[in-house]
């Protein structure tokens, strides 16, 4: 091995004064799959396109499997397959004649998969790609790419436009990946499906990596949710360390905590607490807590690891 | 970048909200019917002024009108002469039927483009979504090409007032505005015809395709009709006939008005109609939607490329092949007169034709196989740069296929598409030559034939040096330096002196075969300076981030 799948020194792209990605180091290992997570515009398909040698770095580099993005593209795209979000696809084609060219030019098929993939996706390979909804040419680009079962699978909000039966399907098809050992980025604004897909999670704000860690490591940045409901009267919890977003709805009081629940737990325990709830932070609650309060300053980019 | 365009229709409704879609198809309707005025403008400009440089006399104009004015082969290209021993009837004559097919073509590209092409791309969904109907809409984009219609006659209109108050030329404001609503009569109809079969076919092509049928038949019953063979009446039932009874500043009768109008006005009511008699997106005529996929040439890029141009370079091939046979068929008669006296003899060395006869004849009218074969380039060059526009070359890209390769296939396929042509064009002009036993040689028509894929190649190379370094200007340069080109061949006469202007066109360096010698030095420098400019396209290519539109 000894090379990641992805990896990315200082990584930049400007387009005039605009910074749409700025000093990007990312790491990639072979067999992860990772999620890149960002609301629009905030860099996701810069990153991307930059990976793919579609767009040049301002500055810095990036590899492939020690490939060079740039200087060594050809060789690097023997071993992954892409997604793109927007399907712009040759509209006299049928799926069938889709399927057939991107898999000659791939140069890989795994032919009985494809026509698995075609099952499991509900595709009709016969009607032409004018004739498809987003939908199914959504699906056509998908199974374009995992066909070929590449080494590297690079999917930019691929299931835009899929009904939740196939994104079920589509999850199905990553949790495959994984199994046969390929890896996966996944940049999508889906939370859910991040959630459930992957082990590492990265956050783009700005066009900066401002997180990067799995979700796990990541829950710990964020306040734990308690809810509690008294009998008598509520107490002032305000002034309670660590604790914020205090909002009280007749006996029952929600706040958050960071860091130990020590002081709460002594303040509840004295007023009399009838219930008492308290839940980790989804993947949603982390991402609002770094997109949500937009009026807090950019944090410093986490240079992951 | 496909968001601005989302983003910018819903932008302007708020100011417009009933007019968006009138607004949108005029604002793209009105800077094309602009950039053609020009060229038709100039075009019927350099006619006037040509004649009046080149026969200053009384004289001269009348033995002039003598020798060409009853020429039947010219006829079945240019329309009957008439009066053609004055300075409006020979401007009609050399300017009208050329800019009323172009007008006619513009209009069937333009109203296909517009309706049947916008709907395919999925942006008229998102209008429709809006605040209008689907008929309503249609009435719109039908109003938005009516604003073309008349940017188009108002930059014509305006040309041709000024240079008829030249007192050389002395054509009076009144006919000048009459003949520029004639010139772009043929446009009015075949927009309209563009916007009929918009509703009939599913793609953009098709339609295109069908309008392009209904005007090469309406072309054909013109060109019998005034070949001379005795069916003049044929013209009544073709709508290029009716153009040609209005009879611009010769002997204007306003009343052929009549039927353009009215057919004007049935095919746009029938489109209005029909768009709300269907779904957004899809077609009255059947579509095949489905198809069994032959994969045969799907292998790569090349074959791709192949199975993609094929069905836009099979017409240009019937178009241009029709045309060479027609020029083939008609040289003898039309080469014969050149024989005949010496001073039409010096009128023709003037267009660069010398030689004899048939060939002589042959030499001049070249030009125009010159002119469709450069189209032919530049539809491959914006062909390619679509690919890249649209993001479908991604699914390419992002796979083991370099950009350089890409790019070399492309250029590769249309330099045997345009050497393909120029072939064609000879071996037609032969076999319709032959056909009349004009005596013009095989070998010296295939000659003739690959002399003109040299400027063609030329503007290929500029198109791919405008992919690599300004993409997204590679349309309006490749189609600026056509139509540059063929303004300066049209106007040469005037800049005869200067030699800078004159090189400036690549139709310059061709020599005026068959009727004289290929210069072959000349095509080398031509084809130098296209592969030269080329490579620097492709290199600029390699370097340069992909851009959307």
């Amino acid at each position: 091995m000894g090379s990641a799948a992805i990896r990315t020194d200082g990584l930049s792209k400007s387009y005039g004064s605009v910074a749409a990605l700025r000093d990007l180091d990312l790491e990639v290992a072979e067999g992860e799959v990772v999620g890149y997570l960002g609301p629009n515009g905030a860099g996701k398909t810069t990153t991307i396109r930059l990976l793919l040698g579609l767009a040049r770095p301002s500055a810095g580099r990036a590899e492939i499997f020690g490939l060079d993005c740039q200087r060594q593209a050809v060789q690097a795209h023997r071993r992954l397959a892409y997604v793109a979000g927007e399907a712009s696809l040759w509209p006299s084609l049928t799926g069938a004649q889709t399927l057939h060219l991107l898999g000659r030019v791939q140069g890989r098929v795994d032919a009985a998969y494809r026509d698995e993939l075609i099952e499991r996706f509900d595709l009709d390979p016969a009607k032409k790609v004018r004739a498809y909804s987003k939908g199914n040419r959504q699906k056509l680009i998908l199974i374009g790419a995992l066909m070929a079962r590449p080494d590297l699978l690079i999917l930019d909000e691929p299931t835009s436009g899929l009904d939740p039966l196939m994104e079920q399907a589509f999850r199905h098809c990553i949790q495959e990946a994984r199994e046969h050992k390929q890896t996966v980025f996944l940049s999508s604004h889906i939370l859910s499906e991040v959630e459930a897909l992957c082990d590492r999670v990265g956050i783009l704000r700005g066009g900066v990596l401002v997180e990067m860690g799995t979700l796990a490591q990541m829950r710990h940045l964020s306040a734990l949710t308690v809810e509690a409901t008294f009998d008598g009267s509520v107490p002032d919890l305000s002034r309670v360390p660590g604790v914020s977003s205090v909002e009280v709805t007749g006996r029952v009081v929600r706040c958050q905590v960071h860091g130990t629940v020590e002081p709460l737990l002594k303040v509840l325990a004295a007023a009399g607490v009838h219930e008492l709830l308290s839940r980790e932070p989804s993947l949603e609650e982390l991402f609002l807590a770094h997109y949500g309060a937009s009026s807090e300053t950019q944090g410093a980019p986490a240079h992951a690891r | 970048m496909h968001a601005d365009l989302a983003v910018a229709a819903p932008a302007r409704a708020g100011r417009y909200p009933a007019a968006v879609v009138a607004l949108r198809t005029a604002r793209r309707a009105v800077r094309s019917g602009a950039l053609w005025g020009y060229v038709f403008g100039l075009t019927v400009a350099s006619s006037a002024l040509g004649y009046v440089a080149a026969y200053k006399t009384l004289a001269q104009r009348a033995r002039f009108a003598a020798l060409f004015g009853s020429n039947g082969g010219l006829a079945a290209i240019n329309g009957p002469a008439r009066e053609i021993q004055t300075v409006a009837g020979y401007t009609v004559w050399k300017s009208f039927m050329f800019l009323i097919v172009l007008g006619a073509v513009w209009g069937l590209l333009t109203g296909t483009r517009l309706l049947r092409g916008e709907e395919e791309a999925g942006r008229w969904e998102l209008l429709l979504a809006g605040q209008t109907t689907r008929r309503r809409a249609a009435g719109q984009a039908l109003a938005g090409l009516g604003a073309g219609l008349a940017a188009l006659w108002a930059l014509t209109a305006v040309i041709i007032v000024v240079v008829g108050r030249s007192s050389k030329v002395g054509i009076a404001a009144g006919p000048a505005l009459f003949f520029a609503v004639a010139l772009v009569a043929s446009a009015a109809v075949f927009l309209a015809a563009g916007a009929f079969t918009s509703q009939l076919a599913a793609t953009r092509r098709q339609a295109a395709g069908y309008a392009g049928a209904a005007l090469g038949a309406c072309y054909a019953l013109r060109l019998v009709a005034d070949s001379g063979t005795g069916l003049q009446w044929l013209r009544w039932t073709t709508p290029l006939g009716w153009v040609e009874e209005l009879q611009p500043l010769t002997s204007p009768r306003p009343l052929a008005l009549a039927p353009i109008a009215g057919l004007v006005v049935v095919l746009a009511g029938l489109s209005v109609y029909l768009a709300g008699q269907r779904d957004v997106g899809a077609s009255i005529l059947p579509d095949r939607a489905s198809a069994v996929g032959h994969t045969r040439l799907l292998s790569g890029p090349v074959g791709l490329t192949v199975r993609l141009v094929r069905p836009a370079v099979l017409s240009w091939w019937a178009a241009i092949g029709a045309w060479s046979l027609l020029l083939g068929f008609i040289a003898k008669q039309g080469g014969s007169m050149l024989t005949t006296s010496s001073s039409v003899q010096q009128a023709v060395s003037r267009l660069g034709a010398r030689g004899a006869g048939t060939l002589q004849y042959l030499g001049v009218t070249f030009l125009m196989v010159a002119w469709l074969v450069a189209f032919v380039a530049v539809t491959q060059v914006t062909a390619a740069r679509s690919e890249e526009a649209e993001g479908r070359l991604d699914h390419l890209l992002v796979r083991p296929v370099s950009r350089s390769s890409w790019l070399a296939g492309k250029v590769a396929v249309a330099t045997a598409i345009l050497v393909a042509s120029g072939l064609l064009a000879g071996l037609l002009t032969w076999l319709g030559a032959a056909s009349q036993n004009a005596g013009a040689g095989l070998a010296s028509l295939l000659s003739a034939g690959i002399n003109v894929v040299p400027p063609a190649v030329c503007i290929l190379g500029i198109g791919v040096l405008t992919i690599g370094v300004w993409p997204r200007a590679t349309s309006v340069v490749t189609y600026g330096v056509l139509a540059w080109s063929f303004l300066i061949e049209l106007l040469a006469g005037f800049f005869s002196s200067n030699h800078w202007l004159l090189d400036t066109s690549v139709f310059h360096h061709m020599a005026a075969a068959p009727a004289v010698n290929p210069d072959w030095t000349s095509a080398a420098v031509l084809v130098a300076v296209g592969t030269v400019a080329a490579v620097a396209g492709g290199v600029a290519f390699g370097r340069r981030d992909l851009a959307g539109e």
